[in-house]
């Protein structure tokens, strides 16, 4: 039954990145820029999470929505400070743009990693569990008890923002905005209070990822980094902007991680993803669900 | 508003004022003795060749790769293997880095010659991440993480100064002379609009190939000058944080200026080493620079003291024309 225990720990770890993903995939559509500080909400989150449960003893279950909302403060802030002159009223920049957004995020990037490294420390510290670690059968695969419920939680917070997205007042504004910027201001939309919340909610979920993972890859400064990979692949493979897309792509990048470092390869099972996402480039950009955006 | 300058007039004082800050590095030794500080202007003289480099693709023809990095670690492991598996000396590894890094660069060119903005972004960190991990795991090829050790090229130190200072202002001269030419403006034009170009009749695939192989060539150059002076390669050579640096350097000195690359090397690789005494607050500081630079004075350092001077001292051959 090796398969299926490969199955299922490949879509536990799918449901994880889909957190990372899902943000990184939001603020791409809105903006049309990457995050290369995406992976450092992550941290942000799981050092929030351990930090709060270790040194301030808060129960884990509640550090979690602290953790959330760590992230979703420091999303708000890089917003207004770093992200928003890419569309307040620099008309001008035109080519320029995508070059600040690369610029910007990849130094907000080195000076999380630094700021941490040098004020909390450069040595990882193991999250709590969220309940103890008994081990739990799911099926013919063993899953420690704390992945479990984590994986549990991951699988909700995807739902309720896939849901939230679609169906909301703020997720059909984040839509409105992602289709047509200047025909969403135009029936009433702010642009820029869209901005704020998809930057908070991408923290937050990145962040919630974050904190969920403690447990098993305890933070570091660079804990972030690896997740945000993961994040990058994901969001070519399903089409950048899509929410779906990245969902599906989040799973199957899972799977097929956990199966190719057992039947391809162990040393390069990191390569699998950057591999697919060069193909994918240069096959069929717009990704597996990917969108056209209208223009007018 | 937008500024059209004359560009010909203004890059060739440019040249002649970076010339003029590596004539002031040619005669530090007379007052710096300290063998330390020798070598540390050494390596800002490897990463000055990377910005160069990177900045030829990014700052004048508008191809944002995040794989300057990588080509100085191809170009190290080049002339550090062949050392390694066949003997051979740097009159064939330096050469042999130049070509295979200028290959790589052409089939880093053939993959994302239709790519653009974030995609190209994703896809030069992908390339370099993969390159990376590849050498990193080949380690009976390579011995991996343990790294390689290099033949040094110079007994002294002195001379290993001055080849590194004559070779970033060979490269300085052969990159001007493009820049000045047609080339020159065809890169620019690609930069500034692509589809424009094209439209007039610049053949963009062409060029574009051009600058990617040079600047990767330029690349392995100085990745094997760096591996014969430091006597050692690793993969960690080729890290994302490496690409980082140069990115920093080139964008605090000055993106898309001939001097902007050289000043920004020397001055946030000696700072760095100045810092790192201090206790390591080099990378928060940098950091916080790039996003104050690329926020408020895009640019950088060499801009800021071009409008200076022109402010100062020119008044005629400088045309100011409002625009938008």
């Amino acid at each position: 039954m090796l398969i299926l225990d490969l199955l299922i720990n490949g879509l536990i770890i799918g449901v994880f990145y889909a957190l990372m993903a899902m943000g990184l995939s939001l603020i791409f559509g809105i903006l049309k820029i990457v995050n290369f500080a995406h992976g450092e909400f992550y941290m942000v989150g799981a050092y929030a999470y351990t930090l709060a449960a270790v040194m301030l003893k808060v129960p884990p279950w509640l550090a979690l929505p602290l953790a959330f909302f760590a992230g979703a403060i420091v999303g708000l802030v890089v917003e207004r400070l770093l992200i928003r002159p890419l569309y307040a009223g620099y008309t001008s920049w035109g080519l320029k743009r995508d070059e600040y957004a690369v610029i910007v995020t990849f130094a907000l990037s080195i000076l999380l990693i630094n700021l941490v490294d040098k004020f909390v420390g450069p040595y990882g510290i193991r999250g709590p569990p969220l309940v103890g670690n008994a081990r739990v059968h799911v099926g013919p695969a063993i899953v420690s008890g704390h992945r479990l419920v984590a994986s549990l939680v991951a699988i909700a917070l995807v739902a309720g923002t896939m849901l939230l997205v679609r169906y909301s007042h703020w997720g059909r504004q984040i839509q409105a905005v992602a289709q047509n910027r200047l025909g969403a201001s135009l029936a009433g939309t702010d642009p820029a209070r869209v901005s704020g919340i998809v930057f908070a909610l991408a923290g937050g979920l990145a962040a919630v990822a974050g904190a969920l993972l403690a447990n098993v890859f305890n933070p570091t400064p660079d804990v972030g980094l690896f997740p945000a990979t993961k994040a990058y692949v994901i969001i070519v493979l399903g089409g950048m902007g899509s929410i779906a897309g990245a969902v599906v792509a989040s799973l199957l990048l899972g799977v097929l991680e956990s199966f190719g470092s057992v039947y391809i390869s162990y040393e390069y099972r990191d390569t699998f993803g950057l591999i697919i996402l060069m193909i994918v480039l240069l096959i069929r950009p717009q990704g597996l669900l990917g969108e056209h955006s209208r223009e007018v | 508003m937008r500024r059209i300058v004359d560009t010909r007039g203004r890059m060739r004082t440019d040249f002649l004022a970076s010339l003029a800050v590596l004539a002031i590095v040619a005669f530090l030794p007379a007052v710096m003795t300290s063998d330390y500080w020798r070598g540390v202007i050494v390596v800002s003289m490897y990463f000055a060749l990377l910005a160069i480099s990177w900045n030829l693709l990014a700052g004048y023809t508008g191809q944002f790769s995040l794989a300057p990095a990588t080509f100085a670690m191809i170009g190290g492991y080049t002339t550090g293997l062949l050392a390694y598996h066949f003997g051979a000396t740097a009159v064939l590894g330096i050469p042999a880095a130049i070509v295979v890094g200028g290959v790589i660069g052409l089939l880093l060119a053939a993959i994302v010659m239709r790519l653009r903005g974030p995609y190209l972004a994703l896809t030069t960190l992908s390339f370099a991440e993969i390159i990376r991990v590849v050498i990193a795991n080949s380690i009976d090829f390579t011995r991996g993480d343990l790294g390689l050790n290099v033949p040094s090229l110079f007994e002294r130190r002195l001379t290993s100064y001055y080849v590194m200072l004559a070779v970033v202002a060979g490269i300085q001269a052969g990159v001007y002379w493009l820049l000045r030419g047609p080339g020159g403006l065809y890169l620019r034009a690609i930069r500034d609009d692509e589809v424009a170009a094209a439209g007039r009749g610049v053949d963009t695939v062409r060029w574009k190939t051009y600058a990617f192989a040079l600047s990767a060539a330029i690349g392995g150059l100085a990745g094997a000058l760096y591996a014969h002076f430091a006597q050692f390669v690793s993969p960690e050579l080729g890290l994302v944080s490496q690409a980082g640096l140069v990115i920093s350097m080139v964008v605090i000195g000055g993106l898309g200026s001939l001097g902007g690359p050289i000043v920004g090397a020397v001055l946030v690789y000696v700072t760095s080493e100045l810092l790192r005494e201090v206790g390591g607050y080099q990378l928060i500081v940098f950091a916080i620079l790039v996003i104050l630079f690329a926020r408020f004075f895009r640019d950088g350092l060499w801009g800021l003291l071009r409008s200076g001077y022109e402010r100062r001292f020119v008044t005629s051959d400088v045309r100011t024309v409002t625009a938008e």
